[in-house]
């Protein structure tokens, strides 16, 4: 199935900057509808508030929600569980990858990341685009 | 009054009644069992004294050394000029790389969003650009000098507090976490480590794509160490 490109893509970053270097990569790969949170409990809200987001692009390191638990957030909620979800952090501990993997996260990038590891990430995620 | 002179007022005493040429034997009796008593107690008060005055000299001395290597560490420099100094300063390494960041993609979204049917006018819009790019680049020369003095200040303060460990002898205590800390400890990690990451995007591609187990994953970084 072909991979909707107006999809709203949720991307979770305390940074701004971050925030804004991915809505720019994600506009060169043809994704433009992107909105942002600062932490997962601001994205768990726009979740919860009823726009249907075809992807969530999280980092983990977020005071007072972490991506870690925005992700259990979203698999333990009837409505949200099946959102595709990216985790993106500076840390790879194996211990984290596989606790994240564990909790159903789709798939994850180490930072510092290119635009090329972000495509084939959300295409192994989403399917080709 | 020390125990000493107390002891050697009461024998003066006791001489002065024996000089009294007192007539009964056993008052006489008393007088010298009180006598002995006296010269007993002043060895031991005597010897006592010299422990105690022995002991509060050497904890002066050790408050006094103290007070000196404290005065070595300079704690009033450090906390009221070099530790707010290095906080200002990786303020504005924060600064003034968010800054370059900022402008040097503003230039970048102009050049996506450049009109190039005019390829004489496109041209000059991208060279423009880049040339303010460049200049954005310069921010490491800055923040570099800034990290600089930031390093010499934690190796002042390191060096110092080795020393003051050193010479009074510290050992660690316990350290307790606040509830902030606590929290932070338990659900944030740690950030990027020195030697690249910890696991590399391969191997965890590896195993998302299910080529390996969470097991290899493990061992892989295990061996890692070894190596």
């Amino acid at each position: 199935m072909a991979v909707d490109m107006n999809m709203p893509v949720l991307v979770v970053d305390d940074y701004k900057t971050m925030c804004r270097i991915m809505r720019n990569l994600l506009k060169q790969l043809g994704f433009a509808n992107v909105d942002e949170a600062a932490d997962g409990a601001e994205a768990l809200q726009k979740m919860q508030s009823g726009e249907e987001f075809g992807l969530v692009i999280s980092d983990w390191n977020m005071e007072p929600m972490t991506g870690y638990e925005l992700l259990k957030q979203v698999r333990s909620d009837e409505k949200l569980k099946g959102t595709p979800f990216i985790m993106i952090t500076a840390e790879s501990k194996t211990e984290n990858v596989i606790a994240a993997k564990r909790a159903g996260v789709n798939n994850y990038i180490v930072k510092p990341f290119n635009a090329a590891t972000l495509k084939a990430k959300m295409s192994s995620v989403l399917g080709d685009f | 009054m020390p125990a000493f002179d107390v002891a050697n007022r009461i024998r003066d005493a006791l001489d002065d009644i024996k000089a009294a040429d007192l007539d009964d034997p056993r008052l006489m009796e008393v007088l010298s069992l009180a006598e002995n008593l006296v010269d007993t107690m002043k060895i031991f008060f005597g010897s006592m004294d010299h422990s105690i005055i022995d002991e509060f000299k050497h904890i002066a001395q050790y408050i006094n050394r103290t007070r000196e290597e404290i005065a070595e560490l300079r704690p009033n420099d450090i906390h009221g000029s070099r530790i707010p100094t290095a906080g200002a300063e990786l303020e504005a390494v924060v600064g003034d790389t968010e800054r370059a960041t900022e402008n040097i993609m503003t230039l970048a979204e102009g050049i996506m969003a450049a009109d190039a049917s005019d390829p004489a006018a496109y041209k000059e819009q991208v060279d423009n650009a880049m040339m303010q790019m460049i200049e954005a680049c310069s921010f490491q020369d800055i923040t570099g000098q800034r990290v600089s003095k930031v390093v010499a200040t934690l190796s002042h303060i390191e060096e110092r507090v080795s020393r003051f460990s050193e010479v009074m002898g510290v050992l660690d205590a316990e350290s307790e976490q606040s509830d902030k800390e606590k929290w932070q400890s338990e659900n944030l990690l740690n950030g990027p480590q020195l030697d690249g990451p910890a696991t590399g995007q391969d191997a965890i591609d590896a195993l998302f794509d299910g080529e390996t187990t969470e097991e290899a994953l493990g061992q892989d970084d295990i061996d890692s160490m070894f190596d």
